[in-house]
């Protein structure tokens, strides 16, 4: 029973690519829904972090998660968890903001 | 201003100011460096690490949590960018050429540091990062006015331009400690 609601939340949720290059998130603002999953990929020299509810400058609230450190290339997720919006930033680049809105599931 | 100037500038941070006003009233005929690509590769690869061991010596110093997150991710950047310059330069087959702007940075540098090794506490952090805010800015000036336009190899441009946005952004991060730390400064004076 449990395995065929989460196959079935699998199967409705949606994977969002946010590419980091030349410092910045694109897109730096993005809507999902509560399941879908959000892929940062780093496509700058320098490592980056995306990173919510404690990294310079994001203001995540209860809301934690963070990719770690990314380097040329490598992706890091995150699955959503909760409705709200949430503004992350990299630990490294505190001039780097983002900002995800988490809306209900259908 | 002419492109000797503009380098001299970032070889000696502390005299930015001067070198901008010099700017406004260039000289009649000033040198100008006609760098070749494995002079740019090495200008490149110099000012990387001077600044990694700028913030290396800083790592030492600081007791400012912010300082001492700068300094790494100083640390981290600049490598990062060195690696691919040394995996590109060795792709080209190009072999990084010493040159005067080199010499001068490296002087600069040398002289930068004989400013900050006696300073210890706030006094330390403000100099630091006043410094590190001029030697970002002179870096972007320099990638602009000199190395991006003299550059050749079009992979060589491709990673100056690449490097371009995080210098710009190391140079924000400065400018934010810096009003951050004036407080500071204020505080022990």
């Amino acid at each position: 029973m449990i395995a065929v609601v989460v196959l079935l939340l699998a199967a409705a949720s949606r994977t969002h690519t946010v590419e980091i290059r030349g410092m910045e998130f694109h897109p730096a603002e993005l809507t999902v829904a509560v399941g879908d999953t959000i892929v940062w990929i780093n496509r700058d020299i320098v490592p980056h972090t995306a990173t919510a509810g404690g990294g310079a400058g994001s203001q995540g609230g209860h809301t934690k998660w963070d990719t770690g450190a990314l380097t040329q290339d490598k992706t890091g997720r995150y699955v959503a968890q909760r409705a709200g919006v949430v503004r992350y930033s990299c630990t490294f680049h505190p001039t780097m903001h983002g900002k995800l809105t988490v809306r209900e599931a259908h | 201003m002419s492109a000797f100037h503009r380098l001299a500038a970032l070889a000696v941070p502390f005299t930015l100011t001067a070198a901008l006003h010099a700017q406004a009233n260039p000289p009649a005929s000033a040198p100008t460096p006609d760098l070749s690509d494995p002079e740019v590769a090495h200008v490149a690869v110099t000012a990387n690490s001077i600044d990694i061991d700028a913030a290396k010596f800083a790592e030492t110093r600081t007791h400012n949590a912010a300082v001492k997150q700068f300094a790494a991710t100083m640390i981290t950047d600049h490598s990062a960018v060195n690696a691919q310059a040394a995996a590109l330069a060795k792709q080209l087959g190009v072999t990084p050429a010493d040159n005067a702007v080199s010499q001068s940075l490296q002087s600069g540098a040398a002289e930068a540091r004989k400013k900050l090794e006696p300073l210890s506490g706030a006094a330390f952090d403000h100099a630091y990062i006043a410094h590190e805010v001029a030697y970002h800015q002179a870096v972007l000036d320099a990638i602009d006015k000199v190395l991006i336009p003299t550059t050749e190899n079009a992979e060589l441009k491709k990673l100056l331009e690449d490097v371009r946005p995080a210098v710009a952004a190391h140079l924000e991060h400065a400018k934010t400690l810096s009003t951050q730390l004036g407080g500071t400064k204020a505080k022990t004076k």
